[in-house]
């Protein structure tokens, strides 16, 4: 009987009590963990860098030079263009992240790994590749085997005769033109062709001549700058030239977005003319743990002249140990579990002992490189190898169960299609699956590595020293690491000076490093989101 | 890869197909695909006997027996779950893909039984070009989508002009001549699978596999590749799979009526099926009573 008279007075109310309480206990179950690590961070960093202790006037004057005119020009881009307000912001980040590698970079050169050395080898290197894709193009009848032979007798004499050679010329150029050479060079390349991709093909020659320029120009700057040519030459190949194409490529690709750089300069300018003004007007600057002496020197009795340069070159060295052992061995496995493979209860087996292997406490992996390495294969303790070797085992697992996932990220209708077209498995991982899947893989692993820089125990357990005061010069010596020597100072040599500002300061320098590699995943994952 | 491979195929193991012999391999009779009369005398390009296929231990295919005539377009029809597709993917044995499947019977291909043991699937495949449901360019540039299928067969020539040429038979050509170097997974959905397409037939296969190439596009990408299978029909031997009945009365020459179970009902020229089918089942369901 429903006739178009009939109404309805109300709908009645459903209850939602239940629903917005339980909302609410999530809220306040993020928060805590949030706001406890802000004040436990903001605790630390005022311990190291003390910032309470500046002159009032160097705090106006940032504040004044910096800040305003940051916050002035960053909301006004916020509010009317904020594509041109994240060019600006990337800029920023960009040149402040890639300026730490470059300081990590700029150490290797100047302590471990001689210009001359690493000129050798990436000359040897470039013959080397050479030499092969010669081989390729000169006769593709050639039967692989006979290939195969001939790229690896040029590969072995390359590297086994060029860098010798190259050491023992009587007179060799400058550290700065060979650092200009061998690392400007592949810096100059990739601007080059970033340039062709932004920009257009006929600026690639161009651009790849100003890289080159500005990087060979290190040698000049460095020692008016009193940093030294090497230095100098590494931050502009590793932080100033990439950052300037990245900011030149992307204004031509996109001119709209030129008044970001407006951003860019007001944090820069801001922090020259501020820097200039305090000295100018003789305001004393905080005084903080975090400074150049810190950075620069060794472990010292007194806490006042310690530092953390061994300790800093040491994790850099075990990082590049443990991803050179940890990749190739980590992402073979993931493809071969992924894509090879047949699902039985074997592979079953082996993939829910990965994922328990993943939760295995550290000092479990520091027991079993003792274990293995130092006691069976009787190799000295506490050396570079050892330790990148234990800490590559500990963070094995993870880089197979993030790799896989991106393995599996991948969607099948691409490895259907590849199929459909006649190819073999092979061709298939080696052309769709790996390029695809690469920057996922490529943020697993740095995220793992983020764990590894950050481990104590396995390092105490194979007998790392707590304390060195030089960097270790070879993959034989013995070496420290932050954590370590962090761990050192909070126990070793406890005093009120170290562990109420030494230990914050070797914190927040750890924290840093581990963020500026974190960042590059982050914007890996970034670049992986918006391709999909 | 040989100089003529059809010749190859064929002669290989002529034995095995008594129907199919190398004169009628050779001789090129049916130009024209606008007839849609008799097409008796076109050859056969495919032709299927027994097939059964079954998934674990569910049939999928019940004794499919069908010829595929060379240089028109054989449509497949049938509800969901009746079998289309999977015969489609008996043709390349993408099949074999898929553990559970297990595949009886013989399917010629140019008179070549391609599950007798010593064919090599993946040689199989680069002979037939498949274009599937949703669009699946890979994430490379518009070139190298092209060129895929050039570069892994190791194929000799100028690639330049088979990418060109492959991209104007896709009608794709006018669109993306400017950016070839972008990625193709910044076209459109009509134009990836037109890309698709141009990815099929670059390496020049014996026929083109279409699994609902359509099905995920709008109304006007649909008629663009329909326009575009009647056109390459011309050249080269298409079997599609569709939902659409109203498509496959467009533009196929011939027919496939399967039906729930695995069945093929009915196979015959398209207008006859359309129009005066043989069996009740077929009727009722073309006329929208079942399925």
């Amino acid at each position: 009987m429903a006739t178009q008279q009939e109404q309805i007075e109300g709908f009645g109310h459903v209850s939602r009590t239940i629903g917005t309480v339980f909302r609410y206990v999530l809220l306040a179950a993020t928060l805590f963990g949030i706001v406890a690590l802000t004040i436990l961070l903001i605790y630390v960093a005022n311990d190291a860098i003390q910032p309470l202790t500046a002159d009032p006037g160097w705090h106006l004057t940032f504040f004044l030079t910096l800040v305003v005119p940051t916050l002035l020009v960053g909301g006004y881009l916020l509010r009317t263009d904020p594509a041109s307000f994240r060019f600006g912001a990337t800029v920023v980040g960009l040149l402040a992240v890639s300026t730490m590698f470059a300081g990590g970079a700029a150490m290797i050169f100047v302590d471990i790994v001689p210009p001359v050395v690493w000129f050798g080898y990436v000359v040897a290197l470039g013959l080397a590749l050479g030499g092969v894709v010669g081989i390729e193009r000169l006769d593709r009848r050639l039967p692989f085997l006979a290939r195969f032979v001939g790229a690896g007798a040029v590969i072995v004499a390359a590297l086994g005769i060029v860098p010798g050679a190259i050491q023992s010329l009587p007179v060799y150029p400058t550290d700065g033109i060979m650092l200009t050479l061998s690392l400007g060079a592949p810096v100059a390349v990739v601007v080059g062709r970033y340039a062709a991709a932004e920009a257009g093909r006929r600026w690639t020659a161009l651009a790849m001549l100003v890289a080159l320029a500005a990087v060979g120009a290190g040698e000049v700057l460095g020692p008016l700058l009193a940093i030294g040519a090497v230095p100098a030459t590494v931050l502009l190949a590793v932080a100033v030239v990439p950052t300037a194409g990245y900011a030149v490529g992307h204004t031509r690709r996109f001119p709209a977005r030129r008044s970001g750089l407006a951003l860019t300069a007001a944090v820069l300018g801001g922090a020259l003319v501020g820097a200039a003004a305090v000295d100018a007007l003789g305001f004393a600057g905080p005084q903080s743990w975090v400074d150049w002496q810190f950075l620069t020197s060794a472990h010292s009795g007194t806490a006042a002249e310690a530092g953390l340069y061994p300790a800093i070159g040491g994790s850099i060295l075990l990082m590049v140990t443990v991803a050179a052992l940890s990749f190739p061995l980590g992402v073979g496995a993931a493809v071969y579990l992924e894509e090879y493979a047949p699902d039985n209860r074997f592979t079953r087996f082996i993939d829910v002992n990965i994922s328990n292997l993943a939760g295995v406490p550290s000092v479990v992996y520091g027991l079993l490189g003792l274990g293995v390495f130092v006691t069976y294969l009787g190799q000295p303790t506490g050396t570079v190898l050892i330790g990148g070797a234990t800490l590559a085992l500990l963070i094995l697992p993870i880089v197979i169960i993030s790799a896989r996932e991106a393995l599996r990220s991948v969607p099948d209708s691409m490895r259907q299609a590849s199929y459909g077209m006649g190819a073999t498995r092979w061709q298939t991982i080696k052309n769709v699956v790996l390029p695809r899947a690469f920057p996922g893989i490529l943020t697993g692993t740095i995220l793992a590595l983020g764990r590894a820089i950050g481990e104590t125990a396995p390092l105490i357990m194979i007998g790392a020293p707590n304390v060195l005061f030089s960097l270790p010069t070879s993959l034989s010596s013995k070496v420290s690491a932050m954590p370590l020597q962090v761990y050192a100072w909070a126990s070793l040599f406890a005093s009120e000076p170290f562990y109420q500002a030494a230990v914050p300061a070797g914190v927040v320098v750890l924290l840093i490093v581990l963020l500026s590699m974190n960042s590059i995943a982050i914007v890996l994952r970034n670049k992986y989101q918006t391709d999909q | 890869m040989t100089e003529n491979p059809e010749q190859e195929y064929a002669a290989d193991e002529s034995t095995d197909d008594p129907t199919t012999d190398d004169m009628l391999v050779e001789t090129d009779v049916s130009e024209s695909v606008a007839a849609s009369g008799p097409t008796m005398s076109a050859n056969t390009v495919v032709r299927a006997e027994n097939i059964n296929v079954w998934y674990n231990d569910e049939q999928a295919l019940q004794d499919i027996s069908l010829e595929i005539p060379e240089n028109q377009v054989t449509a497949m029809i049938g509800p969901s779950g009746c079998g289309k597709s999977t015969f489609l993917r008996c043709i390349n044995r993408m099949n074999d893909l898929i553990d559970a499947a297990r595949v009886e019977g013989d399917l010629y291909l140019r008179g070549k039984n391609v599950y007798d043991d010593d064919v090599d699937p993946v040689a199989l495949r680069r002979r037939v070009g498949m274009v599937f449901q949703s669009p699946n360019p890979f994430p490379k540039s518009i070139y190298d989508n092209v060129a895929y299928g050039l570069k892994i067969q190791n194929k000799k020539g100028d690639y330049d002009e088979i990418v060109e040429e492959s991209l104007k038979r896709a009608a794709l050509w006018d669109e993306v001549s400017d950016r070839l170097d972008e990625s193709g997974l910044e076209l459109s959905g009509g134009q990836q699978q037109r890309l698709c397409i141009a990815r099929a037939i670059a390496p020049d296969p014996e026929v083109i596999l279409m699994d609902e190439p359509a099905s995920a596009l709008d109304p006007v990408a649909t008629s663009q590749i329909e326009d575009l299978i009647s056109e390459l029909a011309e050249e080269y031997t298409v079997v599609i799979v569709t939902h659409n009945m109203q498509q496959a009365a467009r533009i196929s020459n011939k027919t496939a009526v399967f039906l729930t179970g695995g069945e093929l009902v009915e196979f015959d020229d398209t207008e006859k099926i359309f129009e005066n089918p043989e069996s009740q089942r077929v009727e009722d369901y073309i006329t929208g009573k079942f399925g």
